[in-house]
């Protein structure tokens, strides 16, 4: 008897230990917490002047831009600046600043502070701080009214919306080591609390958010590096993330059935492009290349690689990127124009080998050739699909002999900030030293077009997009190129998510003030 | 024995040097542009001119490699191209990680091993001999990253009692974080009282704890049961088994202690070979320590961070060896006399 009360005293002795010890924070009220499951990295680069890369995801939650652009509408939502105006000119852009915002640190965001920002962005030249190349000087003229004097003209309003390298910052905390170290002075809802290495990055509300904390909000947002897609998949079914993306078709096929899970697809402004080697035998022959245009299954690596999520590609520029166009030439998957077109060219018959090379460790990519090469062999051409590693692939394509480089290039584009230049410019301007242009193609009228189109875009958009269209018709009767599809983001998002828009000018960006659970 | 010591430092000294001009030269001899990774993926052709002047990748590789190894003495490692870090920052920062690990397997292996390895000796021939011996072997052939998966499938998957991966559950982390001391959360929970962040550490540990003590354990069960085997068979043991004293006391005390010796030399290198098996567990169980921080950089191309790793690896595998010569030499003169 005396040993079962003393049994019993020990139970409950050791009970209300444990209460004691793992309890009580669960009776406190508990944060509301939103988790992103990022595939790589959540951070590579730290300061807001030099990012270009994965960081994208969370800066844009502590940072802000004076704009943002919505792409499907073509509008800009003001954000630091309230409105702006361009000269005739378009070389004279003014913003006027919202009042009353505070960066992080305490300090007021005014025009001084958004002059230093930009200045720093342009004088450190890390990142995409050459979306600015335009910008020749920056005026104040009082406190709330910032002026950019241009070069050129050029759509300012689309580079002051970027979500690399536009981000105005207190310039009184700016010192490289100091953000590098994993401290932020943005103005945005959200702000750094805790970092672990690069992989893990927990973001607090700031409580003197300008747009104020009433209404549904998380408190913190967790985002974490989880490169496992099966992983990510069991974390956001089980309820564990609130967003995941970068999933294969299959780990999305397994979540359809969840009902606590629903998946989001958008256009992005991404696509997968196949670039010739304009310099090599037999691909210098501008016939072959366009019957390889014309080998190309399409539609089946849409269905099949894609799962449905994309579409074939009209030119370069992605599909919901201005500059896109029904009026430029589309290719179809046609063996008998092939046939006839390396015929013409003295291929009859087929009988030579090409070498395609992409990025290893990326299925979709390794998918496509496959795909293709049983489509070449119906015409006695030897594709060799060989997969490298990106440095390898690239010191490849950059070899001083062209003979010595592949024959074919598979290649993703996206561009720093919504425009289409970047497309155009990359890959097909005239380079003296060879970086992007891993076609090695040169045409003078190409060349011309695109900057007479970019020199304009500020000043009269139809008529750019007119030029850019001209020029991609270049582009697809020369064939240096094609792009094969445009992919769409696919997102698994928990179904209590509300408020998340997918916004494809700022890839795999949520902006979790707007998001909330239900 | 200072000359000994003298003798064996010198080439502990060039074992490094060799270490670090080789994986150099290796690190440089792959088809890589580093300064492209270090802009960004869209990076211009003046940038990356630009960031090659400012990595020093410009310079012959004699020079890189002469500035490289005199800013290592210095404390001063190089920047990750990968992290934008200094490696030695990065290193201070996932290096914990897997020494924690690392001393908790070692711990299980020696808790469970060496007791095992008597038994074993005293029963010899008799059935749980067989069965020591056969899960020894387990422990020493089977591949760890097949073993972390069967562990995870079993008890994750089945029984849903431990958990998958990571060192802390995520919402445990966010509302109880570990105050950074050693970056080894089991004793950092532990001396800042965050109770919820030990359990959630200790729970977390396990999987990967055992996967790692599997190797060790297999190897202190046979070194145990060998070397015991031999000094139950000498002279003071029948002595003392003829003077009465208790069986107990034989092994633990008499025969123990002497066969002890040859088994922690094999820990010592055990434990160093430990840092490198670690890398593959790490990446089963999403460990974040110095094999996922290694494996990135392979992956990458990341020079500094490799050398970095190598480096560091290579100087506990030569000290801890220094460390177990010695300890030999002054145990027993004719080596350091040879």
């Amino acid at each position: 008897m005396l040993k079962n009360k003393i049994n019993l005293l020990k139970l409950i002795g050791i009970s209300l230990l444990l209460a004691v010890l793992f309890g009580t924070p669960v009776l406190a009220a508990q944060p509301q917490v939103a988790v992103y499951a990022y595939t790589s990295e959540v951070t590579i680069f730290w300061d807001p002047s030099d990012t270009f890369s994965n960081e994208i995801i969370w800066m844009n939650n502590v940072y802000e831009t004076l704009l943002r652009y919505n792409p499907f509408k073509d509008t800009f939502e003001p954000v630091l600046a309230e409105s702006y105006e361009k000269s005739a000119d378009g070389k004279t852009w003014t913003f006027h600043l919202r009042k009353g915002v505070k960066f992080h640190t305490g300090n007021e965001m005014d025009a001084a502070a958004v002059k230093a920002s930009i200045e720093r962005t342009i004088n450190r030249g890390k990142g995409a701080s050459y979306i600015w190349d335009a910008v020749s000087s920056i005026e104040t003229p009082d406190k709330y009214t910032v002026v950019f004097h241009l070069k050129y003209s050029t759509s300012l309003d689309l580079v002051v919306a970027a979500g690399y390298s536009a981000f105005i910052f207190d310039p009184k905390f700016s010192d490289h080591e100091w953000f590098k170290a994993g401290h932020d002075s943005g103005t945005g809802p959200y702000m750094v609390e805790s970092h672990k290495g690069n992989e893990e990055i927990v973001l607090t509300k700031f409580p003197e958010y300008w747009k104020g904390w009433s209404g549904k909000h998380f408190d913190k947002v967790l985002f974490k590096e989880v490169p496992e897609a099966s992983t990510r998949r069991l974390m956001i079914g089980a309820g564990q993330a609130d967003f995941t993306e970068m999933l294969p078709i299959s780990e999305i096929n397994a979540l359809k059935g969840n009902p606590n899970v629903k998946i989001v697809h958008t256009p992005s402004f991404q696509n997968l492009l196949a670039l010739f080697n304009t310099q090599k035998p037999p691909l210098n022959n501008k016939l072959v290349r366009e019957a390889l245009a014309y080998t190309i299954p399409y539609q089946d690596i849409v269905e099949g690689v894609l799962g449905g999520f994309g579409r074939q590609s009209r030119g370069v520029v992605p599909y919901g990127l201005w500059g896109y166009s029904d009026r430029i030439k589309q290719y179809t998957t046609s063996i008998e124009t092939a046939k006839v077109l390396l015929k013409e060219a003295g291929y009859a018959g087929g009988g030579f080998k090409l070498l395609l090379v992409y990025t290893s460790g990326d299925e979709n990519e390794r998918r496509v050739a496959e795909l293709w090469k049983s489509e070449l062999a119906k015409l006695n051409i030897n594709l060799e699909v060989r997969g490298m590693p990106w440095d390898s692939q690239w010191d490849l394509a950059k070899s001083p002999d062209p003979n010595k480089r592949q024959d074919i290039f598979l290649f993703y584009w996206w561009p720093d900030y919504a425009n289409p230049h970047s497309f155009l410019s990359a890959m097909f301007e005239t380079e003296k030293e060879i970086n992007f242009n891993l076609d090695y193609y040169s045409n003078p009228l190409f060349d011309d077009l695109i900057n007479t189109a970019a020199s304009i875009t500020g000043t009269n958009r139809k008529e750019a997009i007119n030029l850019y269209v001209e020029a991609q018709n270049v582009l697809m009767e020369d064939a240096p190129g094609v792009a094969i599809y445009d992919m769409e983001y696919v997102r698994a998002v928990r179904a209590s998510l509300k408020g998340y828009v997918d916004n494809p000018a700022y890839p795999h960006v949520v902006f979790w003030y707007d998001c909330y659970r239900e | 024995m200072i000359s000994y010591i003298i003798r064996r430092l010198l080439l502990a000294i060039i074992v490094i040097i060799g270490v670090s001009i080789f994986t150099f030269l290796l690190t440089r001899v792959v088809p890589s542009e580093p300064a492209a990774r270090w802009v960004g993926p869209h990076a211009t052709t003046e940038q990356i001119a630009a960031a090659r002047i400012e990595l020093g990748l410009d310079k012959p590789i004699y020079v890189q490699y002469w500035k490289y190894i005199t800013s290592f003495f210095k404390g001063d490692w190089g920047l990750s191209i990968r992290t934008h870090q200094p490696v030695l920052h990065d290193l201070v920062l996932y290096f914990p990680a897997s020494l924690e690990l690392i001393i908790f397997g070692m711990f299980i292996a020696f808790l469970i091993g060496i007791p095992l390895g008597i038994i074993s000796a005293a029963r010899d021939g008799t059935a749980i001999d067989h069965l020591s011996r056969i899960f020894s072997i387990a422990g020493v052939a089977l591949p760890s990253f097949w073993l972390g998966l069967i562990l995870q499938l079993v008890f994750f998957k089945e029984l849903k009692i431990l958990p998958l991966s990571g060192r802390l559950d995520m919402m445990t982390d966010l509302l109880h974080p570990v105050k950074h001391i050693t970056g080894m959360y089991l004793f950092d929970a532990l001396v800042t009282g965050n109770f919820a962040a030990w359990v959630s550490a200790l729970s977390h540990i396990v999987l990967p704890g055992l996967t790692l003590a599997a190797y060790p354990l297999g190897l202190a069960v046979r070194m145990t049961r060998a070397t015991m085997l031999e000094i139950l068979k000498e002279d003071y043991i029948r002595t003392s088994r003829a003077y009465g004293l208790s069986e107990t006391k034989i092994l633990t005390v008499y025969a123990l202690r002497n066969a002890i010796g040859p088994v922690l030399t094999v820990s010592a290198l055990t434990f160093a070979y430990s840092l490198v098996s670690t890398f593959l567990i790490e990446s089963v169980f999403d460990w974040p320590g110095l094999g996922y921080y290694a494996s990135k950089a392979i992956m990458t191309v990341d020079y500094p961070a490799i050398m970095g790793v190598t480096l560091l690896v290579s100087f506990i595998y030569v000290l801890l060896n220094l460390l177990v010569d010695i300890a030999q030499a002054f145990l027993d003169p004719r080596i350091r006399i040879g």
